[in-house]
């Protein structure tokens, strides 16, 4: 059922590819600042 | 949910694209993207928080915000209050036909949102229940020998919190129940409202009300702010756009405010998405299971909907909020959710205004024989009872670039804004770019639902 629609889905995702994108690169320089912080 | 003003933005069908839609949510990702570093270079210092107001010269400044201006339009705000629950209470019961439904859901409730941005604070000279508070009490003074009571002070931890509950009772009435366009339920909606506010404004004071309380006073104000006229001691004058947000004094629900304008349009755009009608009969069934029957069942499923929208509005903003806390500079999550709450107000008007405009434009329209027939009776006062709404007015592509465009100018408004203030908040320039990382990510996070909502509608 829903790999059937799966050309919907995966069109409902593409509108959230720069939010994930810009996060997930958020999350990492959070990650790295804290390691910066404790190592220096 | 069921009715003739829920699913509004789907009034027009699929426009014809010369690119995916979703494509247009990666532009806008990186319109956005470029504002936030043009700000950074070009905007170091807080710009908006120190904006100038200038009268208007002579009577041009003078007469639009004078007494019997005001007077008059408070008598005509009081006039149109009194058409809207005599038709719905007299008029006949189909919501198309009636003058009510379509004058407080359509013209009211969104057409005053661009007369705001555009006009400033209009509403508070309309405004029918400050005008009746104002008149009662300039007689009641008049007629009590000691003159009235001095009324409470209004309190802090209310804040913007009345309003909140308002627009999201408001929400509940227009997406929630079955029947809430009906006339006779607007009418009586407004009655209960009506007495509501009378009560508080005994209270706390007709102008304390209004200016914190009384939700169509409150959520007209926060889109006024917007636009470059502003009334100062009776005086109309001119500020930079955008500056009297920088002004707003946010408090207590002020954020939750902003989360249920946010949360009641998407859900209403998320009401028409696959998502939501995959869900909706389950959430129904359950609650049929425990012991309701199915129209309760089924309101109590879409409130439960509606209250998720808002929650996970809400909650993107404070991830944002907490992320801009991990930075540094020693502020708390409820200072700095208040601090940059003002960058949701345009991200509020690009959802009223995209999710709406179709809508505004074709349903507005309906206002032209209605104020002919407002009872739907067959009369004809103004010779405009035959009027037809023209839907050729604007095409379906025409339509997704307006949108696109109300999408991608609120939140680069809302990222000015939070940018202004973090400069204004923190002493250090550089920390007050890096907090506006993660207010970026919450604009781009809204601008991707905003157009995923558009395209679900347009679906």
């Amino acid at each position: 059922m829903y790999f059937a629609h799966a050309g919907h889905w995966l069109t409902s995702i593409a509108y959230f590819v720069p939010v994930l994108a810009f996060l997930v690169w958020l999350g990492v320089t959070h990650i790295k600042d804290r390691r910066n912080r404790s190592g220096g | 949910m069921i009715t003739l003003f829920a699913h509004a933005g789907g009034l027009i069908g699929r426009s014809d694209l010369p690119i995916p839609e979703w494509l247009f949510g990666w532009a806008a990702a990186i319109v956005l993207v470029i504002s936030f570093v043009a700000l950074a270079v070009l905007w170091p210092e807080p710009r908006l928080e120190r904006a100038r107001w200038r009268p208007l010269p002579g009577l041009l400044g003078r007469v639009p915000a004078s007494r019997p201006v005001e007077i008059l339009c408070g008598a005509i705000g009081v006039a149109l209050l009194g058409l809207v629950i005599y038709a719905g209470l007299r008029g006949t019961q189909s919501p198309a036909a009636n003058f009510a439904p379509t004058f407080v859901f359509v013209l009211f409730w969104i057409g005053l949102v661009p007369v705001s941005v555009i006009f400033g604070d209009v509403f508070r000279a309309f405004n029918p229940w400050r005008a009746v508070g104002r008149a009662v009490g300039w007689a009641a003074g008049r007629v009590v020998r000691n003159g009235l009571p001095a009324p409470l002070q209004y309190p802090e931890r209310l804040g913007h919190w009345p309003a909140a509950v308002g627009v999201f009772a408001f929400a509940v009435l227009e997406l929630v129940i079955s029947g809430g366009d009906k006339p006779e339920t607007v009418a009586i909606a407004t009655l209960v409202y009506s007495a509501l506010t009378f009560v508080a404004m005994a209270l706390y004071g007709v102008e304390a009300w209004s200016a914190r309380g009384e939700t169509y006073s409150v959520y007209f104000n926060l889109f006024s702010r917007i636009s470059p006229f502003e009334t100062r001691d009776r005086v109309l004058g001119l500020r930079p756009p955008l500056s009297g947000l920088a002004h707003l004094k946010a408090g207590a629900g002020t954020a939750p405010l902003l989360a249920v304008m946010l949360g009641s349009v998407t859900f209403d755009g998320a009401g028409e998405a696959p998502l939501w009608t995959g869900i909706a009969p389950d959430l129904s069934k359950f609650f049929e299971n425990l012991g309701l029957s199915p129209q309760p069942a089924f309101e109590m499923a879409f409130l439960v909907g509606l209250t998720a929208a808002v929650l996970l509005v809400y909650g993107f903003y404070r991830l944002g909020v907490a992320g801009a806390r991990s930075v540094g500079g020693g502020f708390d999550a409820a200072t700095l959710s208040r601090a940059f709450a003002l960058s949701l107000v345009p991200i509020a008007l690009a959802y009223v205004m995209a999710h709406y405009f179709t809508y505004l434009l074709f349903r507005g329209q309906a206002i032209g024989f209605l104020v002919s027939d407002p009872l739907g009776d067959g009369s004809d006062l103004f010779g405009t009872a035959t009027k037809q709404i023209d839907y050729g007015l604007i095409g379906a592509t025409a339509t997704w670039y307006w949108q696109v465009a109300f999408v991608v100018l609120g939140h680069a408004a809302g990222l000015t804004l939070a940018h202004d203030r973090a400069l204004a908040l923190y002493d250090d320039a550089k920390l007050a770019v890096r907090s506006q990382y993660w207010m970026l990510a919450v604009m781009v996070g809204f601008t991707s639902l905003a157009l995923w909502l558009l395209s679900q509608a347009n679906t």
